[in-house]
């Protein structure tokens, strides 16, 4: 009679049980930080209009660049400046989304979620999913403005897809660090005060010209940043046709890695948050 | 004894009542060179973005401006930076501007007797007394960068006067704005109007060298002539042909950002 209920009733129904409502919590939480962000158009425009307002004016200003030496082949610089919009569309996108996560902290939303019976992974993943929908989304609309204007991607079909995973797990990296800020300090400002510093290190990088165009001390930083090999993977499937192992590895590893260590910088900065309450 | 209190009590009432205009204006650029020792937060992003600005664009895009035939991408950014540094130092003034009318020191002012004009030009003058900060800081470090400057005095004077002149125009828009709104909005756009002024003319690369819908844009822009202005002593001699056209287009600007600000007083006045 014992042997026939016991794998009935425990543990593993309770295990599935709770790792289904740990998915269920962690979907609700994403659709909610989503929709916010959806909600607030004068937020979000920024991360899209920015981008493309810069790529076209660097598409204009720089177009006679594209024949100097050195200069990778494209058609356009407009080609070229894609996988620059997507990343300051990423970089500027989880900027927002890390002070949307601050905002809650500074008004005491944070504090009610964690006093709820709701894992507290959930609560930031949650959170960093919708970021990763953005990041897709972005790059989707920048790949359809821009092939209006002729901008076509070499690789094709999975190079578009590549694209787009890059471009969320770009975005779902710079969230998460951007939000272990947002976690360790609950200031909104502090947050967006952190943007120049994101900036700047895209500007140290290949993001907007090609290394090759570089040299002297300028040069040996954009080759240590990891932001360069970001953009140049991203820039990879857009320009050219081979596909290689390379450009897999620096379009979706590297990000991804990035993910992964950022997402241990905020579950470590999530800890000590609670160990303070 | 008496008689020397009375004369005293006399001329500070005629003070009270009849206070020089030129008084309350250094007072009012006084008050702003006191803020940015009270506030640095507020002051030091329109210094550090420029400086970073440089060094950035002057790495970055080095290889792109020697394809123009400008071999030192130092002496084309240096000008540009310092005029961004003076023009967001202004800003920095709307933003000042409308914190004194949601704090309500604003209407202190206008009940004091220092006039209406005060109310403008002081603010607009400590613009340009503000602007030299960011304008020595970015020449120094432009400078210590290896820019140079054939046009020697006479090219720094060009550059002083474009950098003082847009933070002038600038600091005249972002109040016309401020008096318009009182929100912080008024700032925020006010950054979005030089950003886009700026960028929207050979801020990037000489405008030969560009192709496409910024050309005529950044042909009929009163920036492209004002940044010619700047540029001419960092890119060769001083010469009335490359300065002509940034003197009048400051001149014009000027005078419709001054219209702009002092009617924007007067529709916060009604």
């Amino acid at each position: 009679m014992t042997l026939a209920v016991t794998p009935d009733t425990v543990p593993e129904p309770l295990h599935v049980h709770l790792h289904q409502s740990a998915i269920r919590q962690t979907l609700a939480l994403a659709r909610r930080s989503l929709l916010g962000r959806l909600r607030q158009p004068a937020v979000l425009a920024p991360s899209f209009v920015f981008p493309l307002f810069f790529a076209a004016l660097s598409a204009s200003s720089y177009s006679r660049v594209k024949n100097a030496p050195g200069f990778p082949k494209v058609d356009s610089f407009l080609q070229f400046g894609l996988a620059a919009a997507i990343m300051q569309g990423a970089f500027f996108g989880a900027t927002s989304a890390a002070a949307d996560l601050a905002v809650d902290i500074e008004q005491g939303f944070w504090e009610r979620l964690m006093a709820s019976p709701v894992r507290r992974t959930s609560i930031v993943i949650g959170r960093l999913m919708s970021s990763f929908v953005i990041g897709a989304l972005q790059s989707a609309v920048f790949i359809g403005i821009l092939a209006v204007f002729g901008v076509r991607i070499r690789s094709g079909p999975i190079g578009v897809l590549v694209i787009v995973l890059s471009a969320s797990l770009v975005s779902l990296a710079m969230s998460t660090l951007m939000s272990t800020f947002a976690i360790k300090t609950g200031s909104p400002e502090v947050v967006q005060g952190m943007f120049p510093l994101v900036f700047v290190m895209m500007f140290l990088s290949s993001t907007f010209m090609a290394r090759e165009l570089m040299n002297g001390w300028f040069r040996r930083v954009v080759d240590i940043n990891p932001i360069s090999y970001l953009a140049e993977g991203i820039r990879g499937f857009v320009i050219e046709r081979p596909l290689t192992g390379w450009r897999f590895f620096e379009a979706l590893a590297i990000p991804a890695i990035g993910c992964v260590l950022a997402l241990g910088l905020c579950l470590r900065a999530l800890r000590r948050r609670l160990a303070q309450m | 004894m008496t008689a020397a209190l009375h004369a005293d009590s006399v001329a500070d009432r005629q003070v009270a009542r009849d206070p020089n205009p030129i008084t309350v204006i250094a007072f009012m650029v006084k008050r702003s060179l006191l803020r940015i020792r009270r506030i640095p937060a507020a002051f030091l992003p329109s210094l550090a973005m420029p400086v970073f600005q440089l060094v950035a664009f002057g790495g970055a895009f080095a290889g792109a401006l020697a394809y123009a035939k400008i071999n030192h991408a130092l002496d084309w950014y240096v000008p540009l930076s310092c005029m961004q540094g003076a023009a967001f130092g202004a800003m920095g003034l709307a933003f000042a501007t409308v914190n004194d009318l949601q704090t309500g020191f604003f209407d202190r002012l206008r009940m004091s007797p220092g006039g209406r004009a005060a109310m403008v030009y002081g603010p607009l003058t400590a613009s340009m007394v503000r602007a030299i900060i960011p304008l020595v800081i970015v020449s120094v470090v432009g400078f210590i960068g290896g820019a140079a400057l054939p046009g020697g005095v006479l090219g720094l004077l060009t550059l002083a006067i474009a950098a003082l002149g847009i933070a002038f125009c600038a600091s005249g828009f972002g109040l016309g704005l401020a008096f318009r709104m009182r929100t912080l909005a008024a700032a925020t756009l006010t950054q979005f109007a030089i950003f886009f002024a700026l960028f929207l003319s050979t801020a990037q690369m000489p405008l030969d060298f560009i192709q496409g819908w910024v050309k005529p844009i950044a042909r009929i822009n009163p920036m492209t002539n004002v940044l010619r202005l700047a540029r001419e002593g960092f890119l060769g001699q001083v010469t009335w042909h490359d300065t002509w056209g940034g003197l009048l287009a400051l001149g014009i600007l000027s005078l419709l950002t001054t219209v702009y600000a002092v009617r924007g007083l007067r529709s916060f006045d009604r």
